[in-house]
């Protein structure tokens, strides 16, 4: 039982500690807040609805974790999005674009990072910001509109 | 897609997230000491990759840096001390492992030796003060020609970062077990690990230190 859930969980690892990482802004948070959060997905897996997609199923309660972490903790960071070395070294427009994505307000800068930098769906967005899966599309909206005037 | 929409996908490849830790999926409860948080994707391919016998009984913790593996474990599997040109594998020109790595070989400033492949990594044997040093270097991530530290646990093991997108790891002191992909488990010398960008590169020498070696990685340009 314990091999099925780590293969079932395996493959969403990466974005389930980026999606903490946004919430946390902090890696070892990050990382503790996935760690627990695979404890209790392992738990909970019973009222998990087959059929339903696993990855937002996963990703909500990674977000949980990680917002009950960031409460305790009781610190706002900012989003310390880095740049890899070469490419963007080269693009300076495309620093500043990052620049003014960490620059944003929480919401609009978690929701552009979940959409855009992680890919998530907007089913999966929402599980990651816990709201309607309606309400991702209006605060994408908001949130590109924000990013374009400090862009400008 | 608007501009700007299709400027934040194309940023999605650039940004440098942290290391992707890696977790317990064993998942009775129980809480897991925090370590070094330096990881990579490539654990699913490890096992079928290598094949240590009696080692995995006694496994400590696992260290995953780009295509570098570190495995820390309580007795150290069988090896012997063998020369360095052990894993290096056949010779090839700079332009095919420039292919191979997505960019050209990263010499250390001042170094230009012959290059040798063996399962995607590319590798140079060169002297650094009398003493023979070996870098390979090795595109990160899915690549299955992934390298594999075995290091007891009196290995002494350091993260740091050579630049602050560069996390590296230091394996000094004690003992430890160097394993190839086709080349037999030798003891390995000193060794600074070290990623950058989609490269992960590893530089080893039985009398490097830690100064050494990080000049000698920030001197690497391809």
């Amino acid at each position: 039982m314990e091999d099925s859930f780590a293969e079932l969980v395996r493959p969403h690892l990466e974005v389930s500690f980026r999606v903490a990482y946004v919430i946390t802004r902090d890696a070892a948070e990050a990382e503790d807040a996935v760690q627990d959060a695979l404890v209790k997905a392992w738990r909970a897996l019973g009222r998990f609805r087959e059929g339903e997609p696993f990855r937002p199923w996963l990703l909500a309660i990674v977000a949980n974790e990680a917002r009950n972490r960031r409460r305790s903790a009781g610190r706002r960071l900012g989003l310390a999005l880095r740049a890899a070395a070469e490419p963007v070294a080269e693009q300076p427009d495309r620093r500043a674009l990052l620049d003014a994505l960490s620059a944003l307000p929480e919401e609009a800068a978690s929701v552009l990072a979940y959409r855009f930098l992680l890919g998530l769906s907007e089913a999966e967005t929402a599980a990651a910001l816990g709201v309607a899966p309606g309400t991702v599309k209006s605060r994408t909206s908001r949130a590109l509109e924000r990013l374009r005037e400090s862009y400008a | 897609m608007p501009e700007l929409e299709h400027a934040l996908e194309l940023l999605a490849t650039e940004v440098a997230w942290p290391a992707t830790p890696v977790f317990d999926l064993r998942v009775a409860p129980r809480r897991r000491r925090r370590w070094l948080a330096l990881a990579a994707p490539a654990a699913a391919a490890l096992a079928a990759a290598f094949a240590v016998p009696d080692s995995r009984g006694a496994i400590l913790r696992f260290l995953h840096l780009g295509g570098v593996t570190i495995e820390r474990v309580r007795t150290l599997p069988p090896a012997e001390e063998r020369p360095l040109a052990t894993t290096l594998g056949e010779p090839v020109s700079e332009a095919d492992a420039a292919q191979l790595l997505g960019r050209p070989f990263a010499f250390p400033a001042g170094v230009h030796a012959p290059l040798y492949r063996s399962n995607g990594v590319v590798s140079a044997l060169f002297s650094d003060g009398g003493e023979p040093v070996l870098l390979s270097e090795l595109r990160a991530g899915s690549n299955p020609a992934v390298l594999k530290k075995i290091a007891g646990a009196s290995t002494n093991t350091t993260a740091l970062e050579l630049a602050p997108t560069e996390p590296a790891i230091w394996i000094a002191g004690a003992e430890h077990v160097f394993v190839a992909p086709a080349a037999p488990p030798r003891l390995a010398g000193n060794t600074l690990i070290w990623q950058r960008g989609t490269l992960t590169y590893r530089l080893e020498g039985k009398r490097l230190t830690l100064e050494r070696a990080k000049e000698l990685a920030r001197s690497s340009v391809g």
